[in-house]
């Protein structure tokens, strides 16, 4: 790389990184790349996947989904990596008033390492979020969804 | 990239230069040095190409537009030496995506490959059942809760008799619309004990109401904006989440119907928005509790108290029931504006733990033209204080839960208050209330049953209420029957279908100081929902 490109480029993930306001905490772009900063190339893999790349190093697939909160729809993104567990999952909108909890970094931390063998079930291995019922177990429900998709599967 | 490839091009020249110099004469080590000039060329515009589109990338979706294609090498000539390129048809996995037993890899686990033609290779794309657009839902949406009870009473108007019924105590409807990315708008609208009609063969004496109706401004993550509407007063969890589905017994739990008024509800204007990791505030300004619980139409049209006598709207047995402030037709008996504040926290380090503390104050609960007896002296101002702790903690990896709360109310001038001077010595109220719960819970998983997972969650929670600690005052005598010390004791069990369901069975012994006893035992049982 150029050494303009080497110098710029942190700076344009830090600042595409710090939430404008309360709804729109991350764009698709701002989340690739929180997600995996390494890679140079994110690849249209149909119905809004990405795949992470460094050349052609495959680093990952990028999964942007939503689900609803209690009314409104949450957007999300689930980073996988070449074996089809999660690495890490983003909130990118919320919409409601109540249950913004579900963004919280804890929460969302539980998610890491899951594969689509994982139960991924609220009040078992997902803590609930006292408060963010109904945010917290479709949350879980999407990341569960996407992983039956997208993850490893039984031969 | 460019620096290493260079050496490296260069390092590799040498080689093969030295290589061809051992077993060929002197003309073929030029042409391979040639050749190696040629590859280094080679290398360096395939790089350069990739930088190119890298940027192309960028621009496109900074604009808005479809990322342009991932490979556009029309110019690349895959050189047939070339050593630093990868080979294309074989994907260059992660050592440990081979060989795990039993499982092999995701479907879209091979790196986007380029072929000679210059076009990304055809991907195999799984069936997509995701959502096709990222853009926010506009239109409205219309939830609902609502419970049902059914069981035995004790009725203790009857002498503690018990008596069978039934009350479809509550059927909201929960209206939501996104008016733009950042206002919202929502609404509470609730039919009580099966409605309010005025045809006789209805039988309906229930309530048709806005429970809570306003529009969120959201700004940014620490500072948010409600405008003024009826809203929930922010005061521990129970009275802003109050679907059945958040606790566990078939009545709300019993703080919740006094002394913390029973769905407290009033004319208010908040900011909220969140401090830190897990650290959530509210602060809010709303319209006074009132001091009159007399019929509503008995208020003046000056918006005073009638005359004659009137009822308290705060007492020894009914704590704060009966003082909630008026939402419609500008009919508050008094200017005075409350102020409450809430702070909620998630302890990052305690998972599964939630607690809050709050507080409400308001200068003065006194309606104009109060007055003692019939037609006595009037009562002058008095302000109310109350404080909220309380906490839910779901240990992490077993069933087990735990909930607490402590609360306490505070009155500035109690000889000012209505239920110390209206001639009835009972329910006197004196300088403080106070009353706190423990709760028990286990969650046990049920499996699943007709396409859902059920959970059963048996509970028991105790909680002792205190209306009447003395310090009375005003012109009222004093001789309070002991009702004001109670006790609840709740056991039951609630049964979810799906988080969105609960069946519920309660059995409540309650004890307290009053000679003839309590009499309000109960066995019920309940179904709610909350979609």
């Amino acid at each position: 790389m150029t050494s303009w490109v080497r110098l710029t480029l942190p700076a344009a993930v830090v600042a595409s990184v710090s939430p404008a306001y309360a709804v729109q905490y991350l764009t698709i772009d701002a989340a690739q790349k929180l997600a995996f900063p390494s890679a140079n190339r994110f690849v249209e893999n149909g119905g809004l996947t990405w795949k992470a790349q460094a050349a052609d190093r495959l680093l990952g697939l990028f999964v942007v989904d939503h689900v609803v909160g209690k009314h409104l729809y949450i957007d999300y993104a689930v980073s996988l990596d070449p074996t089809g567990r999660v690495m890490r999952v983003e909130i990118l909108q919320y919409r409601e008033s109540y249950g913004g909890e579900v963004r919280e970094p804890g929460w969302l931390a539980q998610f890491v390492g899951k594969s689509s063998s994982s139960p991924l079930k609220v009040g078992s291995d997902i803590r609930n979020i006292s408060g963010a019922t109904l945010s917290s177990l479709h949350v879980a429900e999407g990341v569960k969804r996407i992983l039956a998709t997208y993850g490893s599967r039984t031969r | 990239m460019t620096a290493t490839a260079l050496s490296a091009g260069l390092a590799h020249a040498q080689e093969v230069g030295n290589a061809h110099d051992k077993s060929n004469a002197a003309p073929s080590g030029d042409v391979a040095l040639l050749r190696k000039l040629e590859q280094m060329e080679q290398r360096i515009r395939v790089l350069e190409s990739q930088l190119k589109q890298k940027d192309n990338q960028e621009i496109a979706r900074a604009r808005g537009q479809a990322p342009a294609p991932a490979v556009s090498p029309a110019d690349v000539k895959p050189g047939k030496d070339r050593k630093d390129a990868e080979d294309p048809s074989k994907p260059k996995l992660a050592k440990d995506q081979k060989g795990t037993t039993g499982w092999a890899k995701p479907d879209w686990a091979t790196p986007a490959s380029r072929d000679l033609t210059g076009k990304t290779a055809p991907v195999n794309r799984p069936n997509s059942i995701i959502g096709l657009t990222d853009s926010p839902v506009t239109g409205m949406s219309i939830g609902a809760y609502g419970e049902m009870k059914f069981g035995l009473q004790q009725n203790p108007a009857a002498g503690g008799q018990w008596q069978n019924g039934f009350d479809a105590h509550r059927l909201v409807l929960l209206p939501t619309y996104l008016i733009t990315p950042n206002i919202i708008f929502n609404a509470e609208i609730e039919f009580e004990h099966g409605g309010s009609g005025f045809d006789p063969d209805d039988k309906l004496h229930g309530t048709a109401e806005i429970e809570q109706i306003w529009i969120d401004f959201k700004m940014i993550d620490q500072f948010n904006w409600r405008a003024p509407g009826i809203d929930l007063i922010p005061i521990g969890y129970i009275n802003e989440h109050h679907e059945p589905t958040a606790f566990y017994s078939v009545q709300r739990p019993e703080l919740y119907n006094g002394l913390i008024p029973s769905t407290w509800k009033a004319p208010a204007t908040s900011v909220y928005g969140r401090l830190a990791d897990g650290l959530y505030y509210t602060l809010q300004a709303s319209s006074s509790l009132e001091d009159f619980g007399g019929d509503f139409g008995t208020r003046t049209d000056a918006n005073t108290v009638p005359t004659g006598g009137y009822a308290a709207g705060i007492d020894g047995a009914n704590a704060l029931g009966f003082a909630l402030p008026v939402r419609g037709g500008f009919q508050q008996l008094s200017n005075d504006v409350a102020v409450a504040g809430q702070l909620s926290y998630s302890p990052p380090v305690l998972p599964g733990f939630n607690g809050s503390v709050s507080a409400y104050y308001t200068p003065n609960t006194t309606p104009r033209g109060a007055y003692a007896g019939d037609a006595g002296m009037p009562l002058g101002r008095s302000s109310l204080t109350m404080f909220d702790a309380e906490f839910r903690y779901r240990v992490p990896n077993t069933g087990f839960e735990a909930r607490g709360e402590y609360v306490y109310v505070s009155f500035g001038n109690p000889a000012n208050l209505r239920a110390n001077n209206d001639s009835d010595p009972t329910n006197n109220v004196g300088k403080t209330m106070y009353g706190y719960s423990g709760e028990l819970a286990y969650h046990l998983p049920l499996g699943n049953i007709l396409s859902s997972d059920w959970e059963m969650v048996p509970f028991y929670r105790y909680t002792f209420q205190n209306t009447q600690p003395g310090g009375f005052a005003g012109t009222d005598l004093n001789m309070p029957t002991g009702a004001g010390q109670t006790q609840f004791h709740n056991v039951g069990v609630a049964v979810f279908p799906s988080p969105q369901i609960v069946l519920k069975a309660t059995w409540q012994k309650v004890i307290n100081r009053d000679p003839a006893g309590a009499n309000s035992d109960s066995v019920l049982g309940g179904v709610g929902f909350f979609f």
